[in-house]
């Protein structure tokens, strides 16, 4: 039983809508910073695909494989995200 | 659960306010984390005034409680940094109270936080599954015993498992100059909240002390990094398997076919069985049938997961 049934009083509702609209506003605020970020997150990811072929991948714990420069990814033309 | 994608998220950023919802004492602040719009379930920063007293009571849905600083007393116990307790629903604790204040983490699994005042358990409560215990002090790093996993230099303790969904919460930390590059994603939603240090991701950039994150199941997470070490405390809702790779621009639509192509690979009957059954309502015989709150969504092979079943009628033998 992880949760009883009871009934939700008016407060305990209105407390919950007032916090869902503010839950709203901080996810687009993150949005917008994680937009905003774009340019570097591009630096890291071309550094990364660089140590995955230098240093190695990690597969398992300390298990490391390196990347054969055929296997690298091609950035694909859609829009890219990374907050859903 | 159905929260949103929220990371990062830095609770520094923001002020403490008055918790006020009905049933609760004076004297709790609270900073809001993630929610649930659907049930209200919640993860919440909070900060028990000094002088905050809680008489003995329950709530109506599970929750957990991480103490970061100072210190709270049930009954006769005091718990400093690093308790954790596991209330499961309808569960009464004794009284409580913080003479000079504390801070923590407050988890409500599967409803709004809700107190009533009772110094008995509620007829539902399972007691058996309460827990409480200072992670700090009585419990040992181990690595982690997933498969594959995480990089050395990462290290857990497990605070709390859900046998039947394997949820878990668990303490980690990561060494000084820990790094793992890989790309990792998850068949669950998981959520952590840095209590000390810095660490960073590919996609986010850097968590700090106070940072956040709810991450619901199949988004990319990684490459990871911590120069000075992190000490944070996570959780999952449901059984946590690392799937990793190195492509950065996947989505979450072909991360989750993927896993799915996992389990077709890995559990070729049993995909075989769940796909031609017709009946996607397996149930398991060591529990009950599976209607109850909190269960998981299913549907009866038209695809309808919000359906309502009527009350069983027994039989008169």
């Amino acid at each position: 039983m992880k949760s009883i049934p009871h009934t939700r009083s008016r407060e305990a509702e209105a407390w919950l809508k007032r916090e869902i609209r503010e839950q709203k506003a901080r996810y687009r605020k993150i949005l917008a910073e994680q937009e905003a970020l774009t340019p570097k997150r591009d630096r890291w990811i071309a550094d990364f695909l660089e140590r995955i072929q230098t240093r190695g991948f990690h597969v398992h714990f300390n298990i490391i494989r390196k990347i054969r420069p055929e296997e690298v990814p091609v950035k694909p033309k859609r829009k890219f995200k990374v907050v859903f | 659960m159905a929260r949103p994608h929220i990371e990062p998220f830095v609770d520094r950023d923001v002020s403490f306010r008055k918790f006020t919802m009905p049933g609760f004492p004076k004297g709790m602040q609270y900073k809001m984390l993630s929610l649930d719009p659907e049930n209200g379930a919640c993860s919440m920063t909070v900060m028990f005034e000094p002088g905050y007293r809680q008489p003995p009571g329950m709530s109506y849905t599970e929750y957990e409680l991480f103490i970061m600083t100072g210190s709270i007393t049930i009954g006769q116990k005091t718990w400093g940094p690093g308790s954790y307790f596991m209330v499961p629903a309808g569960v009464a604790i004794e009284a409580m109270s913080s003479s000079r204040g504390a801070t923590g983490l407050l988890f409500y699994n599967y409803g709004e936080p809700s107190f009533v005042e009772s110094d008995t358990d509620h007829a539902r409560a399972e007691r058996n599954k309460f827990a409480a215990v200072n992670a700090y002090d009585d419990m040992q790093w181990t690595s982690t015993n997933f498969f594959p996993a995480t990089a050395p230099g990462c290290l857990v303790k497990v605070l709390h498992f859900d046998d039947r969904t394997q949820a878990f919460t668990f303490l980690y930390c990561m060494t000084p100059n820990f790094w793992q590059d890989n790309i990792s994603y998850h068949d669950c939603a998981e959520e952590a909240y840095h209590i000390w240090g810095t660490s960073w991701m590919m996609q986010f950039g850097e968590l700090p002390t106070g940072g956040y994150f709810y991450r619901p199941p199949y988004i990319n997470h990684g490459a990871f990094g911590c120069k000075l070490g992190t000490l944070a405390i996570g959780r999952t809702d449901s059984r946590l398997y690392n799937h990793f790779h190195f492509n950065p621009w996947t989505n979450i639509e072909e991360n989750r076919e993927r896993a799915a192509s996992r389990i077709q690979h890995w559990m070729p009957d049993l995909y075989k069985w769940v796909n031609t059954h017709g009946h996607n309502h397996p149930v398991d015989f060591e529990y009950d049938h599976g209607h109850a709150h909190g269960d998981a969504p299913h549907h009866h092979g038209d695809g309808r997961v919000e359906h309502a079943h009527k009350p069983k009628r027994r039989r008169k033998k």
